[in-house]
């Protein structure tokens, strides 16, 4: 619920006037937030569930070591994973005597919408953070990401699978780190299937007819996410992909999104809202395997993160995983995601900070992995790290991502915020038939020129 | 008693106002005049929060001019206002009326019915309207059912997604309104319903002809909160549908935090928020002027 921060602030606000003046509520609300993003995070805005954000970087006296250079670490991850950054950063701490560094964490929509820009606007952000294909152009032009490039162990470079590091990659600079690489499946219901006599689908056409035979009044044909947003452009792409189509040029100046690829694409997405095999409105996160561990769904588009959950609390629902379906002529293809690490290039001690996330990531491939597999399931984007797991990489559905899905993902490209925006309109125009799918992709076209400017001002 | 005795009472009663006004004050200027002076210089930038300020004049300004989006968002609320308004009114009357009719102990139990989505954190009870709102395992959808009525989309439908907002937030606030209309009820003294009486006035004659025009300050007060209060809704409409599906319920303010907060268009987003404070700032004058020349 990130949007508890505005509320609290909409009630409050609001408790302070008085009957007829309660109107400017809104309008004092919503620059108050703003002036939130100027004047940093005084607010208290966020749910630090960490230590409390230290006052920008600064040398410490530390009792009979010297000096110590204090880093502020924001992080979003919650329970179990924000255990884990906890127990690197305390770890961290202990074996050097050359930093301290802060770690705190808040709520994930705070995190990508208020918490980081206004702690970077106030020029209180923090010295490491993490950074989604989303986000990732705004912030690197912003200076807000440093060159990671010279930090690298030797030959750590060559571990890294060379997708991973070009998608973080601007102007020969990487600027982020990669640990994990989060692929997409198709996820479903064994025995739903063979109750209706279905097939595991391979492609569209038997995608399709498999869903529409599957949906019942309680039960869901197929889960894709309804509602705009990363995550909505997120499990469309591998449909574009699939036909060798994309949103934008290669060099990213122009787009290339009216085309009978996209449309193909766009009609197919569309037409499962429309015949209301995929519903418009969930009550939970589409992310969430609970769809399908709970029985309201037979089949869900969603990624590697939901093996842990379907294993751990819905063992006893037969759950397993294909890879995505294929349109005729088409090619495998799904989405690479994840998060990356990042190095504020503005803190003033960004060799300190860089050295922790290449500690944290780089070197070791023991906590890369553990992260990986225990912690979470993804996939490190180190090949070494992925050939000590062999073990666990070959368990259960984890087998089906290994040997039939790996070699087809294509890291989630970094498009800016504008783009995105617009893209999602596409989407939404054919699942509410405002337009068919060569309409929508001819409507949008011009508009994601315009946000290339935009995004390039 | 001499000049300077009264002159010195004055003083320390002008010391104590005041200073049981400044903590208001002060919020007020922290958290609201400041704000919007900052605002408006904001709005005259280029800025996406991450680099400096680039001074952009008022090309904000002629920007919205022309965003038909931003221009469909205030046209959504202005709907939203419309059918939200008058109906809360005459549900909250209605009620009240109702309510005041019935004795003995069902009384209490009916009224904390009335009050209980309001007395709830307001996003709890939006999240308790989605989920009985759900298409395929809501109760509403369930209860269609016993009437014929096939399954609803809802929330999920561009069509009857502000409807269905809108079913929620008077859900939400019925009871708080039904409570001051009730109030005001009892109020009115019984002499003038036992006088009305013998003239022959009962039942919907007494209403017309007592209750309403007695109701009308509280009236006006209820209509002139909700209408400033519709502008208001956010917290209910992102918890609900984030303005989806298809824009169908982006109301300014959601459109106003879009630019601000997923596209990082601080400028522009100021630009937007000081219009639809102009806007608002305009409907309260005006009601403010009504109002007192009514009184």
């Amino acid at each position: 619920m990130g949007y508890l921060l505005i509320t609290q602030l909409l009630k409050g606000v609001t408790d302070t006037m008085k009957k007829r003046w309660k109107g400017l509520g809104v309008a004092v609300l919503t620059l108050t937030m703003l002036l939130q993003a100027a004047c940093g995070n005084s607010g208290g805005g966020g749910q630090s569930a960490g230590s409390n954000a230290p006052e920008g970087a600064e040398q410490t006296e530390n009792a009979g070591s010297g000096k110590k250079v204090k880093l502020k670490f924001w992080d979003f991850h919650s329970e179990k994973e924000e255990e884990f950054f906890k127990g690197l950063v305390d770890e961290y701490n202990k074996i050097q005597d050359n930093v301290v560094i802060e770690y705190s964490t808040f709520n994930q929509t705070d995190y990508t919408t208020t918490k980081l820009p206004t702690g970077f606007a106030s020029g209180e952000g923090p010295d490491i953070y993490m950074i989604s294909p989303g986000d990732f152009m705004k912030f690197a032009k912003s200076g807000l990401m440093a060159d990671l490039t010279p930090y690298f162990p030797d030959g750590a470079k060559e571990d890294f699978l060379p997708a991973s590091l070009d998608a973080v990659t601007v102007d020969g600079k990487i600027l982020a780190l990669p640990y994990e690489l989060e692929l997409l499946g198709l996820y479903y219901n064994e025995q739903m299937l063979k109750d209706a006599g279905v097939e595991v689908p391979k492609t569209w056409d038997e995608l399709y007819a498999a869903a529409k035979k599957l949906t019942t009044d309680k039960v869901a044909g197929l889960i894709l996410p309804p509602d705009k947003g990363p995550y909505f452009n997120f499990i469309w792409y591998p449909f574009l992909w699939q036909q060798g189509g994309n949103v934008l040029s290669e060099d990213g100046a122009t787009s290339t999104f009216n085309t009978p690829e996209t449309a193909k694409a766009l009609d197919f997405w569309g037409r499962f809202f429309k015949e209301g095999i995929s519903p418009t409105k969930l009550q939970q996160g589409p992310w969430e395997i609970d769809h399908l561990g709970k029985k309201t769904a037979a089949m869900q588009i969603v990624g590697t993160w939901a093996i842990n959950r379907a294993e751990e609390v819905f063992g006893d629902v037969p759950i397993n995983v294909a890879p995505l379906p294929i349109p005729e002529g088409g090619k495998a293809a799904t989405d690479a995601g994840g998060w990356k690490f990042a190095v504020n290039g503005k803190s003033e001690h960004v060799d300190e900070a860089a050295k922790f996330v290449m500690w944290a990531f780089a070197e070791d491939p023991e906590r890369a992995l553990k992260w990986c597999t225990e912690i979470k399931f993804a996939y490190s984007p180190r090949a070494s790290v992925v050939e000590k797991g062999k073990e666990i990489y070959s368990k259960g559905m984890r087998k089906v991502f290994t040997e039939q899905i790996y070699d087809s993902a294509i890291p989630e490209p970094r498009y800016p915020s504008e783009v995105l925006d617009v893209v999602g309109d596409a989407m939404q125009y054919v699942m509410f038939d405002k337009f068919d799918g060569a309409g929508a992709a001819a409507e949008v076209d011009a508009k994601i020129n315009e946000a290339i400017k935009a995004a390039n001002k | 008693m001499t000049p300077k005795r009264i002159s010195a009472r004055t003083r320390n009663e002008w010391v104590t106002a005041y200073a049981f006004l400044l903590p208001n004050t002060l919020g007020l200027l922290t958290f609201v005049f400041i704000p919007i002076v900052y605002a408006f210089y904001v709005s005259l930038h280029d800025w996406n929060a991450l680099s400096p300020k680039v001074f952009a004049g008022f090309a904000n300004y002629k920007e919205l001019l022309h965003d038909s989006l931003w221009w469909d968002s205030v046209l959504k609320t202005l709907l939203f206002s419309v059918v939200y308004v008058p109906a809360l009114y005459v549900l909250a009357l209605g009620s009240a009326l109702l309510l005041n009719v019935l004795r003995g102990r069902v009384v209490g139990p009916v009224r904390t019915m009335f009050l209980m989505p309001f007395a709830i954190t307001s996003i709890i009870s939006a999240i308790i309207g989605m989920y009985m709102l759900d298409p395929r395992n809501g109760v509403i959808n369930h209860l269609l059912g016993f009437a014929g009525i096939g399954p609803q989309q809802f929330l999920g439908s561009t069509s009857q997604a502000m409807l269905s907002i809108i079913g929620v937030i008077l859900w939400i606030n019925i009871g708080y309104n039904m409570i001051i209309f009730l109030s005001a009820i009892k109020e009115i003294p019984r002499d003038y319903y036992e006088a009305a009486e013998i003239d022959g006035a009962t039942g919907w004659k007494a209403f017309r002809h007592i209750t309403f025009p007695l109701l009308r300050e509280t009236s006006t007060f209820i209509l002139i909160v909700t209408m400033i209060g519709s502008f208001q809704a956010f917290d209910q409409i992102v918890v609900m549908t984030k303005g989806g599906p298809a824009s169908a319920t982006e109301v300014s303010v959601l459109y106003i935090f879009k630019q601000g907060f997923e596209l990082l268009n601080m400028g522009y987003a100021s630009a937007l928020a000081f219009v639809l404070f102009l806007i608002i700032f305009s409907v309260s004058i005006f009601q403010l002027k009504l109002l007192s020349k009514r009184n």
